[in-house]
């Protein structure tokens, strides 16, 4: 009966994530996907001046902005699984240490962090552009990230830590080999979201020079003055690129839950 | 029934002299003085010393006096609006404002967007270095990274080199920062703006390499929609004036010292 209930932590940020049981979002996911594709197709095809030439322009910053999110993420994972741990840690320095790390971070716009850590700290620790926006994106995403792993951690029974315990599991190996391992499974889709909710974020690096999706655009517009069309196409990008994202991970989190079914 | 059409009627009438007076109001309040013609200029002032935002907050610098006198001299009142550079041309097209003074070097490609006035001033591209580089030209930072203003001439310049990676920014301030604290090798921009950051702001790291002869100088013009010829007869006029009365002699040496 217990294991049916599985705890859903709800981030809305990332996108709509359909889910095959939702027959309005589903429907409203294949419009936008045809309506986007369609578009980014016929538009080049109809006008190749400029629409042709713009695909032809922002690839290679699709590239950087895949770089950015990938590596971003993944360390903001690293951050968020220590942050998750320190914030229900019964050690009170761990715990107010993680906890502080969440308050400021998130009391904090994350365009002027991102200011804040190529500009201002840029001054005392020379580091190259990309690496400072990964940095950037992920000291704030890993404060977001360390959130959903508290709560997937706080979402399985205590009876499981109590039953680990009680076999001669020590704290760290009761949380390391019994609690985690499920937690993965509350806490996988919520991640997926925030890789979206990252994704469309990088377009914010576009103001530290990173050339993006959304710098390509600007400059390509810049230079030949088609706003209308340039950033009609950059939306469409991210668009396709989210929609796509959006339902892998709705298959993913599918899958999850009926392995949880079995 | 003749009650009441007494009663109401003063009421509707008192309301339609609200409307009226609310509406004459609104109409005061929206067209300029016809007196003397207001032209809005939108200016991207992070460009010292042409236009730039001094410690009061107002917007300053040689354009924007430049223009001041020249609307002193053709009757009409300049109104300087702040805007960012990225989109500064969408807005001229959109009608925001009237006019760019913005230190917009008059370009074949850009005039096929927009009408320019007479020019009001030359300007060369410069390149500016660490103190330390040997760099001369753009030919010495082959596979180096080289930055410059999103949308300018100096980046257009990067562009056309070979070899070279260009950068673009936001502003031309963030680009010079990011060449101070050694991101990128070269910045390439405007000679007035590179003599301001290179000789006085950053004068103990930074210096000019060089001033790119790209075959013929660089004249800036204030920029109007296309085909708006009553603004843009205007400010040649006071463009005109400017100069026959050696006004913008005085302006150069109070803003370049030269």
């Amino acid at each position: 009966m217990q294991e049916q209930e599985v705890a859903k932590i709800e981030v809305g940020d990332g996108a709509a994530i359909p889910t095959p049981d939702d027959r309005g979002l589903v429907s409203a996911w294949w419009i936008a996907l045809i309506g986007a594709v369609a578009l980014l197709v016929l538009l080049p095809v109809i006008k190749p001046d400029p629409y042709l030439n713009i695909l032809r322009f922002v690839p290679d910053g699709i590239l950087i902005t895949f770089q950015v999110t990938v590596l971003s993420i993944s360390l903001a994972i690293v951050i968020g699984l220590f942050t998750g741990l320190g914030r229900i840690s019964s050690n009170r320095l761990i715990n107010l240490v993680a906890s502080l790390y969440v308050e400021v971070v998130r009391g904090i716009p994350l365009l002027v962090q991102l200011f804040y850590i190529y500009y201002a700290l840029g001054r005392f620790v020379r580091v190259p552009d990309l690496v400072a926006a990964v940095i950037a994106m992920a000291f704030c995403y890993g404060a977001y990230m360390g959130e959903v792993f508290r709560a997937g951690i706080k979402s399985i029974d205590r009876g499981q830590t109590e039953a680990a315990l009680s076999l001669g599991f020590n704290n760290r190996q009761t949380m390391a080999w019994v609690i985690l391992p499920q937690a993965w499974r509350t806490i996988l889709p919520p991640v997926g979201n925030e890789f979206i909710a990252l994704l469309k974020d990088t377009s914010l690096v576009s103001i530290l020079a990173v050339a993006d999706i959304l710098r390509r655009g600007r400059e390509y517009a810049s230079e030949s003055f088609n706003y209308f069309e340039t950033y009609t196409m950059i939306a469409l990008i991210y668009l396709l690129i989210t929609l796509v994202l959006s339902k892998l991970i709705s298959i993913m989190e599918h899958r999850l839950s009926h392995y949880e079914r079995r | 029934m003749n009650a009441i059409e007494v009663s109401i009627q003063p009421l509707e009438e008192r309301m339609m002299k609200a409307l009226f007076a609310a509406l004459s109001l609104l109409v005061a309040l929206s067209t300029p003085v016809l007196a003397n013609t207001t032209i809005v200029f939108a200016t991207d002032a992070t460009w010292p010393p042409m236009e730039m935002v001094n410690d009061q907050k107002q917007v300053v610098g040689y354009s924007i006096e430049y223009m001041t006198a020249a609307g002193k001299e053709a009757g009409f009142t300049p109104v300087f609006k702040n805007t960012a550079w990225d989109g500064i041309f969408a807005g001229l097209d959109n009608k925001k404002y009237d006019a760019i003074v913005s230190s917009v070097s008059i370009t074949e490609d850009r005039k096929k967007a927009m009408d320019f006035s007479e020019p009001y001033y030359t300007v060369r591209q410069a390149l500016i270095v660490p103190k330390a580089s040997t760099a001369k030209s753009l030919a010495d930072l082959k596979g180096q990274k080289v930055g410059g203003q999103i949308g300018t001439t100096g980046y257009f310049a990067i562009k056309a080199a070979e070899g070279v990676e260009p950068k673009s920014y936001d502003e031309v301030g963030l680009a010079m920062e990011d060449l101070n604290v050694g991101r990128i090798a070269a910045v390439v921009c405007d000679d007035p703006v590179a003599a301001n950051y290179a000789l006085d702001k950053y004068k103990d790291t930074l210096k000019i390499a060089m001033v790119i002869e790209t075959g013929e100088a660089e004249h800036y013009g204030v920029a109007v929609q296309k085909g708006n010829t009553k603004t843009l007869e205007l400010i040649n006029k006071g463009i005109l004036a400017v100069k026959a009365k050696g006004l913008d002699k005085e302006l150069m040496q109070k803003w370049m010292g030269q």
